[in-house]
């Protein structure tokens, strides 16, 4: 054993499925080896951490644009200079326009509850405000949908629960590739393990499919809905639906009865009605439901992706829909189908430095308990929206006129939808300011880029992904590399530049600590700091699976679900009092805008998705060698589309619509449904001479639009290949 | 007692956390050699499609070729627990010896970096590691609890003798100490 390698507990990497701890091994202030948790085990991209932090792409010097911006020519500057130049346009900007022409854009490329975007908002919070963004680009609609059917995000069962189930159809769901939780795998095999079935949904044959399908069923993106409502006609004509839990604990199914079953609006949703539009065999449609509304206890278990489609909160709504029809919620081995937090677990995000109000949302409607996105559209800008807003302002119907941007632990030129957009936007801009790591398609349009440090080089806290069991005590490892500093310290160094004397009392291990201690959630389950300091991590254990709603199902009289009714409302009221023509207050099949049957499929014939990358979280890790080796970003195309068009594997292709155009090698395989392409998120934009881009990124295709609850629509677009 | 290799084929979902966790146990620069192969095999045409996957470090064979080929007598196998290891001092590099270890092996567990002269590395199923009573990394990295490394005895009394699996060929000649639950 070498005496001289120093052994870290902590844990963390970027926005994937996990957050896993593990212990680095130090040598000689580098750290030389990762070793995995026994119980919380890391995937692939943890393993090339490594590689990242010691990349020698690394910025390690502030840069300030010499040539046009987006051309990427910076000429190296001091720490002073840099933080005068921040400080300065951001006053000049202030004073100029105010604080709402100041936008903070931070995404998730930085878990943390005292580093990223997290020390920035409270910094511009006490600078007087600035201008923010709204609707979760992961799952928007699948927040949406779970507040208006069961009131609450709190629905899930842990993990480890998934063991208990006998019967799972995985739809749009693919946990192997995209984590979705540690463990969760490992416990689903469980589950198989034990003789449970799995079906899985999906355009592709994800390595998720490959490992747990009795069968895959390939359908047309955007086209879920008409599916779920033919599997509901099925359970109401054989009588499969569990009328006792209806009764007991739903409202409005009668109402949702009358649209399946044709007595609405005069057309059945029957299996051979969802044949048409979604591609998948009426007798597939009415074995899975016979299986679905027989098996008990049964999990339906949605993946976001289907719900990132133009009406994406129906997808999740008829999914609640169809587990409430069952009976398999608040059921050890059921899914509820709502967002998943587990009453009593660990929390998703974690807790933040407090950062005080938004001087500039002063006034801004109260958004809780409702329904109505409009509203929240006077004050916020949907992130859909980012590129439109800047280059729109008020004239366009917007809050704010933006004119500078200050972008930390975020990608959004990358990873927001229609970058060529984003280009345009980012070019009229007065000012752009990011903080990054590298030198990202999104660094290139700045006019100022400050190097940070990586996690590994911080005190910091992360908790887990949505469904997880624990906290991480993320410990500093090494020394930041030279040049770099910290988004918090960089906080640190700005707030007397603007002004601002009393930024912070603490420094980041003294928040670490004072968060744990004050926070509700990390207070409950955290009750040896020093402990937990020293292990990197909390687990969190229970003797049985917590099963949420569980006292909800089996007294909905003494414990109501928290909706305005007191149950599962598979009709909305609040919903229907909105009269909007694209938010029914039931779950309805509406034909997706750049859908197989749009105008627009005549000329753009083809449906693009964008799945989650295995070896990338979302767009970190592209400049990796050892994971971009694994897998070099494709576009996946049908055998029988590769034939129509002369297409071989590994050749180059040109995919393009109205909004841009990517050359990338085809991937030709069985792997996918004809008429259906996907290009992996994330890839780096990489654009040529002619703008056309030769990183593969899908946001060069997609659309800036949201859906009418507020979700992404990235998985809602069509397109055209060709040879290229 | 020999140590043997057990592979839950059906649990293997091709993540290939054990290659990058080998690679940096093992590796300590860029250029890392893996010691272990993921292999992908699909069968069938849309829409009845199977993909599985085969994982193969060294095999630590009863009767190892590569040993009884090297040149310089720098592979030896362990009286104790079967290991097969190369000592480094000995080995000739691949330019002088061919690197004959490596097309002997049935299952090219031999491994060389790209240098001219590149000494051969392979897997020694994590003997640091097993020293202070933990399993080879590949094992306690795999998220689906697919691989294992114990007496090889005891692995056959659980699991049986198969060794037959899709992407692999159990090679009578050289005896690899594995089990595999194939898929």
């Amino acid at each position: 054993m070498d005496t001289r390698v120093e052994k870290v507990a902590t844990g963390g990497c970027h926005d994937c499925g996990g957050r896993c701890p593990y212990t680095l091994h130090v040598k000689d202030g580098r750290v030389v080896r990762m070793e995995p948790d026994d119980e919380l085990r890391a995937c692939l991209r943890g393993y090339a951490l490594r590689q990242r932090v010691y990349s020698r792409d690394r910025l390690t010097h502030p840069l300030k644009r010499t040539g046009k911006r987006g051309e990427g020519s910076f000429t190296r500057i001091s720490w002073d200079e840099a933080l005068d130049i921040a400080s300065g346009e951001l006053q000049r900007v202030r004073e100029k326009w105010g604080n709402r022409a100041i936008l903070h854009i931070s995404l998730s490329g930085s878990p943390g509850g005292i580093h990223g975007g997290i020390a920035m908002q409270r910094l511009f919070n006490m600078f007087g405000g600035a201008a923010q963004m709204w609707g979760g680009p992961s799952a928007e609609g699948y927040v949406y949908a779970s507040r208006v059917t069961h009131g609450t995000l709190e629905t899930g069962n842990s993990r480890d629960d998934l063991a208990n189930t006998r019967f799972v159809i995985m739809w749009g769901w693919n946990p192997v590739e995209t984590i979705f939780g540690v463990n969760v795998c490992h416990y689903l095999m469980k589950a198989k393990e034990a003789g449970a079935k799995f079906f899985c949904v999906d355009p592709r044959f994800t390595r998720s499919a490959a490992v747990y399908a009795d069968q895959w069923i390939p359908i047309r993106p955007g086209t879920d809905v008409a599916m779920m409502l033919a599997m509901a006609f099925v359970l109401i004509r054989d009588n499969l639906h569990d009328a006792d839990f209806i009764e007991r604990c739903t409202l409005g199914f009668d109402k949702f009865k009358a649209y399946v079953t044709g007595d609405e609006d005069g057309m059945p949703k029957t299996p051979e009605w969802a044949q048409k539009i979604t591609g998948v065999p009426a007798s597939t449609i009415e074995t899975i439901t016979h299986e679905y509304g027989t098996v008990k206890p049964a999990a339906l278990i949605p993946g976001y992706g289907p719900g990132r489609t133009s009406h994406g909160e129906q997808f999740h709504r008829a999914a609640a829909t169809l587990a409430a029809m069952t009976g398999n919620v608040g059921k050890s081995g059921g899914n509820t189908v709502g967002f998943d937090r587990v009453v009593g677990m660990p929390l998703h995000m974690p807790p933040v430095i407090p950062w005080g109000k938004n001087p500039v949302e002063a006034g801004a409607p109260r958004m809780s308990g409702s329904v109505d996105t409009a509203l929240r559209n006077r004050s916020r800008v949907h992130w859909a929206k980012l590129w439109d807003c800047i280059l729109e302002g008020t004239s366009g119907g917007y809050p704010y006129d933006i004119r500078l941007a200050y972008i930390v632990g975020a990608n959004p030129l990358n990873q927001i939808q229609n970058v060529n957009k984003g280009v345009q936007a980012l070019t009229k801009l007065e000012s752009v300011i990011v903080h990054e790591q590298f030198m990202t398609p999104t660094a290139k349009y700045a006019d100022l880029v400050l190097p940070v440090n990586t996690h590994w080089a911080r005190d910091d806290l992360m908790r887990p992904w949505y469904v997880g069991s624990h906290f991480i005590c993320v410990n500093k490892a090494i020394e930041s590399l030279p040049g770099t500093k910290s988004d918090f310290e960089i906080a640190c160094e700005l707030a007397p530049r603007l002004g601002i004397s009393d930024y912070t009392d603490k420094d980041a291990r003294q928040w670490r600590r004072w968060l744990a201690e004050s926070e509700p959630d990390m207070k409950r389950h955290i009750t040896d700091y020093e402990r937990f300091e020293k292990e990197g991590v909390w687990r969190v254990h229970q003797d049985q699976p917590v099963v949420s709603l569980k006292k909800q199902v089996e007294d909905p009289q003494g414990n109501p679900f928290p909706t305005p009714s007191g149950k599962i409302e598979i009709y909305s009221r609040r919903i229907a009092d909105l009269k909007h023509p694209e938010l029914p207050p039931v779950p309805k099949f509406i034909e997706p805008e750049e859908g197989p049957a749009s105008a627009l499929a005549k000329r753009y014939p083809l449906q693009l998705i964008t799945h989650h990358f295995r070896t990338r979280a979302h767009s970190c890790f592209d400049n990796v060698g050892w994971l971009k080796g694994l897998e070099p970003q494709a576009l996946w195309l049908s055998h029988e589309d590769a034939q129509a068009r002369g297409i071989s594997d590994g050749k180059r292709v040109a995919v393009f619509n109205d909004r841009g155009k990517v050359v990338v090698p085809a991937k030709v395989t069985h792997r996918i449904l004809p008429g259906v392409v996907a290009l992996g998120e994330g890839a780096w934009y990489d654009p040529d001479e002619e703008g056309i881009d030769r990183g593969g990124c899908p946001n060069v295709l997609t659309k800036d639009h949201f859906s009418p609850g507020g979700a992404f629509v990235s998985n809602s677009c069509l397109v055209q290949v060709e040879k290229a | 007692m020999q140590l043997g290799f057990f592979f839950n084929q059906p649990r293997c979902s091709g993540c290939e956390a054990c290659l990058l966790a080998c690679r940096q146990w093992h590796g300590d620069d860029e250029s890392a050699v893996d010691l272990l192969a993921v292999t992908e095999l699909e069968t069938g045409e849309f829409p009845d499609v199977a993909v599985t996957w085969m994982v193969v470090p060294c095999l630590h064979c009863a009767e190892p070729v590569c040993a009884e080929a090297c040149p310089a007598q720098a592979i030896v196998k362990s009286p104790e627990d079967g290991r097969v290891t190369v000592d480094m001092e000995k080995c000739m590099g691949k330019e002088d010896c061919g690197a004959v270890c490596r097309e002997v092996c049935p299952y090219q567990a031999p491994r060389f970096k790209d240098e001219p002269d590149a000494k051969m590395q392979k897997c020694d199923l994590c003997l640091d590691r097993m020293k202070e009573g933990k399993k080879p990394i590949c094992v306690a990295a795999c998220p689906m609890r697919a691989l294992d490394v114990a007496p090889l005895p005891e692995l056959e009394s659980a699991w049986g003798k198969a060794k037959d699996a899709e992407g692999f060929v159990y090679s009578a000649e050289t005896a690899p100490s594995i089990v595999i639950r194939a898929k």
